[in-house]
C-alpha cells in the first residue's frame, strides 16, 4: 500500500466478501428447491430466495468494483483520496441499502420488476452512492492532476453505469416498454460499462503483474472498449427477442450479439500476450491466476455460451429455459466475480498482516475449487437446459413433467455448487483470517512511467 | 496503430453505435402502440400488472420468456386455459397440482376476486402482444402431445398404453375422420392434449378421457344428464362446443356450474374438425 487512503478498499472488500457468502447461501437454497418438495414454501418460497440471490450478486460485485477503484485511483493518480470520510459514508449508505433491500424482499416489498426489484428508497440510495463515488474519485484525480487512460476508461464506465440506472427509476404503463428500458440498465451495465470497468481493472493488473508497457496496454484497452461498445450497445437487441418490439431487433441482435465474443476474445488474447511477452515476473502468482482466469472464463461463459443461443432461429426454442441460467452463471462469474477476486488477491498481501505475496495454498484451493465447481454448475445447467428444450419446447411435454424428467441434473447442480461454495468459503476465510494492516510500503513504483501531467508532488514516504 | 488512433476508434465506434441505437429506440416508440395494442391497456390491465409486480411473479415464472425458470411461462396462458379455470386455480393452486407428485407447487398468492380478475386481464393483454409468434409451439404447463409420455411410469412398465399414437399426424392423404381427429387432438389451438390425457387416471388440468365413450353411455342412461345429446358423438360435440351445458359434478374442473374448459372451440374450429375430434374420442372405450 503506497497511499494511506487506499485502506478504505479493505473495508469495501470485507463487505463484498460477507455479501458474497450471503449470496451463495441463498443460491444454494434456491437450487435445493429445484429438487422439492420445499418445506419452506410458505415461509421462504423460491421467488424470495432467487431475488435475494441475484440482487446480492449485483450489490457485492459493485461493492468490489468500488473498493478496487478506491485502491486503484490513488496509485494511478499518485495522490491520496479526496476524502476517506466520504468513502466511508458511501460504504455505510451502500450497506444499509443492500441489507434494506434484502429485508424488504423477505417481507415481499420489492417492486417485482426483474433485476430492478429494489424498493424506491433503495434505488435513490443507489443513485446517491454513485454520485458520492463519482465526486470523490473525480476530485481525487483533479487534485492529483494525473489522469491515466486506465482511469479514464474506469471513470467513464462508472459514470455511465450511474446514468444508465436512471431509466430504472421510472414506472412504465406498458409492460413491453418497461422491458425495453430494463435492458438499458441491466444489459448496458453488464455487457457495456461493466466490461469497460473489467477491462480497466484487467489493464491495471496486467501492467502491474506482468510489467507490460503501459503505452501498449492502454492502446489495446481503447481497442477493446471500441469493440465492447460496437457489439454491446446494439447487442442489447438480443434482449428484445419475442417481447413485443419491432422485428428488426431480431436481425440486429443476431449480427451484433455474434460480435460480442470478438471483444471478449480480444480481451483474452490481450491478457495472454501481456503475460507471454513479459513472463510471469510478478511474485503474486495467485492474483495472476485470477486475472487470466477471468479473461478466459469470460470468453467461455459470456462469449461462447452466449453465442450458443443468440441466433433468433435457435433462441426461439431456448428462450426462457435453463439455457439462460447456464449462460448467466458462467458469464457473471467469469467477467465480474473473478475480476473482483483478482483485485482482492492482488491487494491482499499489501493490506493484511503476515501474508506471503505468492498467495497461500488455501488461496489456490479456493481458486481451483471455485473454477471447477462453476464449470460443473454450468454443465449441469446446460444438460438440464438442453433436456428442457427438447422435451418441453420441441416435443411438447408439459413444463412440470419435463422438470421431473431432468431432476438428475439438479442433483449434479447441487453437487457441483457445493464444490463451488467450499471454494468460495475458503476464499472468504482466507480473506478474514489475517488482521488488516495499513502500513505504508516503500516499494518503488514498478509501473512504467505514464504519460500525462504530473503536477502533484509524490507524497513523502512515511516511516 | 498508435494510441491516438485507437482512442479515435473507441470514441468513434461507441458514438456511432449509440447513435444507431437511439435512432432505433425512437422508431420502436413509434411502433410500440400498434405492436402491443396499447389501446387495450385498460385500468383493469394496469391494475393486473401491479398485482403481477406486487406478488413478485416474475421471480418464479417467465413472461415473454423473461423471468426465473422455476415455474411455467405464462405468455400465452390465457389461450391455453379459460378464465374460470385460472380464477379457480389462483384461489387455491394446491387444489390443482400436488407438491408430492410434481415436486413443486405455487404458494397461494392470497389474491382477492378483483385482483384475480385484474391479473387475468393483464395476462390476456400479454397473450395478444405481437411478439413475432413466440413461442413457436405452445408451452404446456403439464400434459403432453407425445405418444405414451403422459403415462405414469407404472403404466408404461405394464404396457397399459391406452391408445397409441396421440399427437401423431394422420398418414398423408388419410381421410379417415378418426385419424384426422387424433391429429387435431394434439394440434388445434389450444390443443386438447394440453389439458386432457387419454391414459387412464392421468388427470391434468382437465380429466383423463380414457374410457370416455363408456362413461358417456352410462351418463346418458342416468337421470343426471340434462343436455340435449342423444348419443356419445353428439354428447362429445356438445361438450366441445358448449362446455357449460352439462358439467360433470366435482370441484376440480368446474366452479359455480362453469366448466374450466375454454368455450372458444365452437369459433376456432370448423364443424368438420369437431366432427373428426368427436369421432376419435368416441373410440376411447
Amino acid at each position: 500500500m503506497r497511499y494511506r487512503s487506499q485502506s478504505v478498499a479493505y473495508w469495501y472488500f470485507a463487505v463484498a466478501m460477507l455479501l458474497f457468502g450471503l449470496q451463495l447461501a441463498f443460491g444454494m437454497l434456491s437450487a435445493i428447491k429445484y429438487l422439492g418438495p420445499d418445506p419452506l414454501i410458505n415461509v421462504l418460497p423460491f421467488d424470495k430466495t432467487k431475488v435475494i440471490h441475484t440482487n446480492l450478486l449485483i450489490v457485492w460485485v459493485l461493492t468490489g468494483f468500488m473498493g478496487a477503484t478506491y485502491w486503484l485511483v490513488p496509485e494511478e493518480s499518485r495522490g491520496e483520496l479526496h476524502s476517506t470520510r466520504l468513502a466511508y459514508v458511501q460504504l455505510g449508505l451502500w450497506v444499509a441499502m443492500g441489507l434494506g433491500a434484502v429485508v424488504s424482499y423477505l417481507f415481499g416489498w420489492g417492486t417485482g420488476n426483474k433485476l430492478l426489484e429494489q424498493p424506491l428508497p433503495c434505488k435513490l440510495a443507489i443513485v446517491a452512492c454513485m454520485l458520492i463515488f463519482l465526486y470523490n474519485v473525480g476530485m481525487t484525480i483533479r487534485k492529483a492532476g494525473r489522469f491515466t487512460t486506465t482511469e479514464a476508461v474506469l471513470l467513464l464506465g462508472i459514470g455511465s453505469a450511474a446514468v444508465l440506472y436512471l431509466p430504472a427509476l421510472i414506472h412504465y404503463h406498458n409492460y413491453t416498454v418497461a422491458i425495453f428500458y430494463r435492458w438499458w440498465t441491466i444489459h448496458l451495465w453488464v455487457e457495456g460499462v461493466w466490461e469497460m470497468i473489467q477491462g480497466s481493472f484487467l489493464a491495471y493488473l496486467l501492467i502491474r503483474l506482468s510489467g507490460a508497457d503501459r503505452e501498449v496496454m492502454e492502446k489495446w484497452l481503447y481497442v477493446i472498449v471500441g469493440l465492447v461498445f460496437i457489439a454491446g450497445i446494439l447487442g442489447t437487441a438480443h434482449h428484445y427477442y419475442w417481447v413485443g418490439v419491432p422485428s428488426y431487433w431480431l436481425g440486429i441482435g443476431s449480427v451484433f450479439s455474434a460480435l460480442e465474443p470478438v471483444a471478449l476474445l480480444a480481451m483474452a488474447i490481450y491478457a495472454y500476450n501481456a503475460m507471454r511477452r513479459s513472463g510471469l515476473a510478478h511474485p503474486n502468482v495467485l492474483a495472476l491466476h485470477w486475472t487470466l482466469g477471468s479473461a478466459i472464463f469470460t470468453l467461455f461463459g459470456a462469449g461462447l455460451l452466449g453465442l450458443a443461443h443468440t441466433m433468433p432461429s435457435v433462441n426461439k426454442w431456448t428462450h426462457g429455459t435453463l439455457i439462460t441460467a447456464m449462460h448467466g452463471h458462467a458469464a457473471f462469474y467469469g467477467a465480474y466475480v473473478m475480476i473482483v477476486l483478482a483485485m482482492i488477491s492482488y491487494t491482499l498481501p499489501e493490506i493484511s498482516r503476515e501474508r506471503s505475496e505468492r498467495g497461500s495454498s488455501i488461496g489456490y484451493w479456493a481458486f481451483w475449487l471455485q473454477v471447477t465447481g462453476m464449470f460443473g454448475m454450468t454443465l449441469s445447467f446446460a444438460a438440464a437446459g438442453i433436456g428442457q428444450v427438447y422435451l418441453e419446447r420441441i416435443l411438447g411435454l408439459g413444463y412440470l413433467d419435463t422438470q421431473l424428467k431432468i431432476q438428475v441434473h439438479f442433483l449434479m447442480l447441487i453437487a457441483t455448487a457445493t464444490m463451488f461454495v467450499v471454494g468460495a468459503g475458503l476464499f472468504i476465510w482466507d480473506f478474514f483470517r489475517r488482521a488488516p494492516n495499513f502500513q505504508l510500503s516503500e516499494t518503488s513504483e514498478t509501473d512504467a512511467p505514464a504519460i500525462g501531467l504530473r503536477t502533484a508532488p509524490e507524497p513523502a514516504p512515511l516511516r | 496503430m498508435n494510441k491516438r488512433q485507437t482512442r479515435l476508434f473507441a470514441v468513434g465506434s461507441t458514438a456511432l453505435a449509440a447513435l444507431v441505437f437511439l435512432g432505433l429506440t425512437i422508431d420502436s416508440h413509434r411502433q410500440f402502440g400498434t405492436l402491443t395494442h396499447a389501446e387495450n391497456i385498460t385500468p383493469e390491465v394496469s391494475r393486473g400488472q401491479d398485482v403481477w409486480h406486487a406478488k413478485n411473479c416474475i421471480n418464479c415464472h417467465t413472461l415473454f420468456g423473461e423471468g426465473a425458470y422455476y415455474a411455467p411461462d405464462l405468455t400465452k396462458i390465457t389461450t391455453l386455459r379459460g378464465t374460470p379455470y385460472l380464477t379457480a386455480f389462483l384461489h387455491e393452486p394446491a387444489k390443482f397440482y400436488s407438491e408430492e407428485k410434481h415436486r413443486r407447487l405455487m404458494p397461494n398468492p392470497n389474491l382477492s376476486d378483483v385482483q384475480i380478475a385484474d391479473v387475468i386481464a393483464f395476462l390476456d393483454w400479454v397473450s395478444k402482444v405481437d411478439n413475432q409468434g413466440w413461442p413457436p409451439r405452445p408451452i404446456l404447463v403439464a400434459g403432453t402431445s407425445i405418444p405414451g409420455m403422459d403415462l405414469s411410469a407404472a403404466q408404461q412398465a405394464h404396457g397399459a398404453r391406452g391408445n397409441d399414437g396421440i399427437g401423431a399426424q394422420p398418414a398423408a392423404g388419410s381421410k379417415d375422420p378418426i385419424a384426422l381427429g387424433q391429429g387435431y387432438f394434439g394440434s388445434v389451438s389450444p390443443p386438447c392434449s394440453a389439458c386432457h390425457s387419454i391414459a387412464p387416471n392421468v388427470n391434468l388440468a382437465g380429466p383423463s378421457l380414457a374410457g370416455l365413450a363408456t362413461r358417456v353411455e352410462t351418463l346418458l342412461k342416468s337421470s343426471d344428464y340434462k343436455g340435449s345429446a342423444t348419443d356419445v358423438v353428439s354428447y362429445i360435440k356438445e361438450s366441445i362446443e358448449k362446455p357449460n351445458i352439462y358439467v360433470v359434478p366435482g370441484s376440480m374442473y368446474s366452479a359455480n356450474g362453469q366448466s374450466f374448459m375454454p368455450n372458444t372451440f365452437a369459433k376456432v374450429l370448423t364443424s368438420e374438425q369437431i366432427d373428426d375430434i368427436a369421432a376419435f374420442l368416441a373410440t376411447l372405450k
